[in-house]
């Protein structure tokens, strides 16, 4: 009788509200809230959605030391693929002591971010041996390694991130894929999502007791799970396996589960991954002979995002759509790898989609570039303010959504990052009229650093010489002047790692101000019209077919190429063509 | 620039000074990190002031070349370019000219070489070299000087020496015909190889010309055992008023046995490039963190070490999973290291304060070297100063040679 009460008094510690509940259509924009409610009394985090998630790599933001994490306001939700620890048996994350282990040893801060983890990284569409009846492929440094249900949920429980997705059997290998297989893919996904709920019900029990008889050990987070939805792109396997998810449980399971009835009970959120599906999509295309451009497989384009000039976003809302059908609208619903703000906003217009994955953003500091959009957009164009030039206008009308700083063009430009937000320092000077909204200010560190933060190191006692006046913790009257396009031009070519830096904090930061923009028109008295509308100018105003991040890929792979002999000769030749860009 | 000795060591030649240059103090002796291309590899000029640094370098050659003196101008300085609030060096570019380009040639006009750029001859001249740094507005500039390598010997040295005497005499003049004579001061640089006799001759001359140099860099003597004898030569000699920099000294032993001769800041590429390659540095000696011994230990590098890798409990094992692999894992030890630094050097000017220097020097080598034996020319240069590091010590090894232990890589 104590075991029950325990467990009912256990409820999942993610939660999510949606706003306006009472008419929430199946499919459509929304709000929301992710609040993480920890059981071990740690501090309460909430998320208002539709918001991002910010990737990882090895763990680590690229390029970002923990500083820099910690004073990027935008970064509250961590997604880590744990694939690259099984290099080692045990991974070495499972061994951390102390409380919230994953944090712990990524450096991520209990009070401050919701760690997500998954086995394998979403973003990684290589090809891969096929998973087995009992396990699936992974990669890791040191080659393809098995993780099986057992593993995963062993690792999971010893990490204690916030959040896990439970084991999905999604086929690597090169599509397309056999009814039969897809089959398999269903049938797999849904046992390992029973056995990871097994798992986790046994831990609670095991919980209650130990809480029970000795009630100051810190308890464990409870693990919230999110489930890929399997069906690849075949819209009948794809309602099978939500239907699998909403079976009354049989007997056996049903018992071991208590107090749940179905799959869905224990589930805290739907996570779809586009990358296996749009190479699934793009294999369907081939093998009706429409080749589609631009889509390369069996290669990890860990640094540029895919130029793809095809817009599937309607066949992936369709895909999406087939698996939400029935499923209760008041689950999160997640993506990875949506490869462009027109992709993310239609996600989440066609269908309410929550949380998206910060990866596209990320990736375009990788190869130099400088987002720079806004939503909504004013008047169907670029809201550029003060005497910073708005990024490029193309042929067709439509605006770059960044700066390739890589291009000549900004060696003298010396304004700040994005024309469409003023930086903090600028914005002080304003006041009145004039004065900027909080929206339009882009607080990163590389536009709005401040110093002081949190406390100058002082070596020895006569150091208060040389930080005297400043040694307090960072005041908003300490901010510094934005880091200037010039500069990080110069990084770029120089090979300076800097550059990366800078431009990771930003990104994340503009596609923040992108999502807040998204939940501020849906705000409105007639949000979701709006937001209609809002879209529609977005997609007018703002070139989706990223010719820019092609542009920024052909820079940035000439300076990795040719940094060193004759690299600038190249360039200034280039450059008294005037061919600097074009290809 | 404002220079004021704070405090003397009562043994050994080491001093605590307080610098005011325009961007603010530097207290010396410290150590000057090197931001060769406008950037401390990976961190932002707020990250590295957190770090309590108060003075990097930046590199003439290489700022001349990119962005260039025109965009520095624009800019308004290499300070606000790289966003840097305080103080900033340069070196003259005589050392990456030589070092890197191997086309260049040295004429008495000044040294040519091809551009990397398009293969033009280009003459950096004495000055050019001023030219550039007052663009880049650095608070100490150093004159252009004739590089040759560490172990000549021959004319070719003399002749080096006697130049770089007349180049600085060209210097002076443009730099005190230039609007900027105020606000930038310029340190001259020894020469003379490891000749003794030509330090004198350099040194003499240099001295010479005090009041119109605000300091004096030593050249040529970053590395030899030979060199620490002529750098206590030049130390000696030197004005007491005018603060004395090694140029390209960054090992830990190595700076502290210069502290101890009277060197007041010295620079080196080597603590943020070492960390790129996966060492952390600390008072026990280095660490090779890809080594798998590392692997499993979560502990951080340094219980107390203040930087933010080791202060957010970074343990050897993340670091072990990252360095090398991700960018952050450079930036987490190019910090520590920084700190390391500065922490060393910091601890030098509290104990030159305290009048416990030479303590200081005999606590940090019997932790640095421990059982590993001490370097015969660390001895023998401290002893030269009234230090004896074996004193009470019946039973401590001295090793010939550099000493410095470093862990290699076993499978990493």
């Amino acid at each position: 009788m104590v075991e029950t009460s325990f467990q009912a008094e256990l409820p999942p510690s993610l939660t999510f509200s949606p706003i306006a509940l009472a008419d929430l259509p199946t499919f459509g924009p929304r709000l929301g809230q992710i609040a993480l409610h920890r059981q071990d009394g740690s501090a309460h985090l909430e998320i208002s959605t539709p918001n991002l998630m910010t990737a990882t790599s090895h763990g680590v933001i690229p390029h970002l030391s923990r500083d820099h994490v910690n004073v990027t306001k935008a970064i509250r939700w961590v997604h880590v693929p744990f694939e690259s620890f099984l290099s080692h048996t045990p991974p070495i994350p499972t061994l951390q002591p102390g409380p919230h282990p994953i944090h712990r040893f990524l450096g991520y801060d209990p009070s401050q971010h919701i760690v997500s983890m998954s086995a394998r990284d979403p973003f990684d569409g290589r090809d891969m041996p096929a998973n087995g009846k009992d396990f699936i492929s992974v990669y890791c440094i040191r080659g393809v390694r098995k993780i099986t249900p057992n593993m995963w949920n062993s690792y999971t429980s010893a990490c204690n991130p916030d959040v896990v997705t439970a084991l999905s059997d999604t086929p690597f290998t090169p599509p397309p894929h056999s009814q039969k297989r897809i089959t398999k893919s269903i049938e797999k996904s849904s046992a390992w999502l029973t056995d990871i709920l097994q798992a986790q019900s046994q831990q609670v029990l095991a919980q209650g007791v130990s809480e029970h008889q000795c009630p100051d050990i810190s308890v464990p987070n409870v693990r919230n799970v999110l489930v890929h939805m399997a069906g690849s792109v075949t819209i009948q396997a794809r309602q099978a396996f939500a239907n699998s998810l909403l079976e009354k449980l049989d007997n056996r399971d049903a018992e071991q589960l208590a107090p749940l009835r179905t799959l869905d009970d224990g589930v805290a959120g739907y996570v779809f991954d586009l990358m296996p599906l749009r190479a699934a999509l793009s294999a369907k295309m081939i093998s009706t002979s429409e080749i589609l451009p631009g889509l390369e497989r069996g290669a990890m384009s860990v640094i540029a995002p895919n130029a793809q000039q095809q817009h599937d976003t309607p066949e992936l809302s369709d895909l999406i759509q087939a698996s939400l059908k029935h499923l209760p609208v008041t689950k999160p619903r997640l993506v990875n790898s949506a490869n462009s703000p027109h992709e993310m906003l239609r996600l989440i217009r066609d269908v309410g989609i929550d949380m998206i994955d910060a990866h596209w953003a990320q990736s375009a500091a990788d190869i130099g570039v400088a987002l720079d959009f806004y939503f909504p957009t004013l008047n169907g164009s670029p809201t550029a303010i003060q005497k910073c030039v708005g990024p490029r206008v193309r042929p067709n009308g439509k605006a770059d959504l960044g700066h390739n700083l890589y291009d000549i063009r900004y060696a003298r430009d010396h304004s700040r990052l994005a024309a469409n937000y003023r930086d903090a320092l600028s914005s002080q000077a304003l006041t009145g009229n004039s004065s900027t909204p909080a929206s339009l200010i882009c607080p990163c560190p590389t536009c709005s650093p401040t110093i002081g933060a949190p406390a100058y190191l002082h070596h020895s006692t006569v150091d208060h010489y040389s930080f005297a006046a400043d040694s307090s913790p960072a005041q908003p009257s300490n901010f510094q002047p934005p880091f200037t396009r010039s500069y990080i031009h110069h990084l770029l070519h120089t090979h300076e790692m800097s550059a990366h830096s800078l431009l990771v904090m930003h990104n994340i930061s503009v596609l923040d101000a992108f999502m807040a923009g998204i939940r501020t028109v849906l705000e409105g008295p007639t949000g979701v019209e709006e937001f209609h509308k809002h879209v529609e100018d977005f997609v007018n105003c703002f070139d989706e077919d990223q010719v820019v991040f092609d542009e920024a890929k052909v820079d940035w792979a000439g300076v990795g190429r040719a940094r060193g002999k004759g690299s600038s000769s190249r360039e200034e030749i280039k450059q008294a063509l005037g061919t600097a860009v074009a290809l | 620039m404002e220079f004021e000795i704070l405090a003397r060591c009562h043994t050994t030649n080491a001093r605590v000074c307080h610098m005011k240059l325009p961007h603010g103090v530097t207290m010396l002796p410290t150590f000057i990190p090197v931001a060769t291309q406008a950037a401390i590899k990976g961190l932002s000029a707020q990250q590295v002031e957190a770090l309590g640094v108060s003075l990097i370098l930046n590199s003439t050659y290489h700022l001349n070349l990119r962005p260039g003196t025109e965009i520095l101008k624009e800019a308004g300085g290499a300070h606000r370019f790289q966003g840097w609030r305080h103080n900033l060096i340069t070196d003259g570019g005589g050392f990456s000219l030589v070092s890197l380009n191997k086309s260049a040639r040295v004429t008495e006009e000044g040294v040519l070489f091809a551009s990397p750029s398009t293969g033009e001859p280009i003459m950096l001249t004495p000055e050019e070299s001023m030219a550039i740094q007052h663009a880049i507005g650095s608070d100490i500039m150093t004159q252009l000087d004739d590089v040759v390598h560490t172990l000549s010997v021959g004319p070719r040295v003399s002749e080096a020496m006697w130049r770089t005497v007349r180049w600085l005499d060209r210097c002076i003049e443009h730099h005190q015909k230039s609007e900027k004579r105020e606000s930038q001061s310029l340190f001259a640089i020894v020469h003379g190889g490891v000749d003794p006799h030509l330090r004198d001759q350099c040194l003499d001359e240099m001295i010479k010309r005090k009041d119109r140099v605000a300091g004096y860099a030593i050249g040529g003597l970053s590395s030899g055992e030979k060199g620490r004898t002529l750098i206590k030569q030049c130390a000696d000699k030197l004005p007491a008023d005018r603060p004395r920099y090694c140029t390209g000294v960054g090992f830990p032993e190595d700076l502290l046995v210069c502290v101890a001769l009277g060197i007041d800041m010295a620079d080196c590429v080597f603590p943020t490039r070492t960390a790129r390659f996966g060492v952390a540095l600390t008072f026990h000696g280095p660490l090779n963190i890809r080594l798998k011994k590392h692997a499993k230990d979560f502990c951080p590098i340094d219980e107390s070490c203040p930087c933010p890798t080791c202060a957010s409990g970074t343990s050897r094992a993340m670091l072990h999973h990252i360095v090398t692999v991700e960018t952050a894992g450079a930036h987490a030890l190019t910090q520590h290291n920084i700190v390391f630094q500065a922490r060393l050097m910091g601890g030098a000017r509290g104990a030159i304060m305290n009048g416990i220097f030479p303590t200081y020097l005999k606590k940090f080598f019997a932790e640095y070297y421990g059982q590993a034996g001490y370097p015969e020319w660390c001895v023998n240069a401290l002893n030269s100063v009234g230090v004896d590091l074996l004193e009470g010590k019946p039973d401590a090894k001295v090793v010939p040679g550099d000493g410095a232990q470093w862990e290699y890589s076993d499978t990493a």
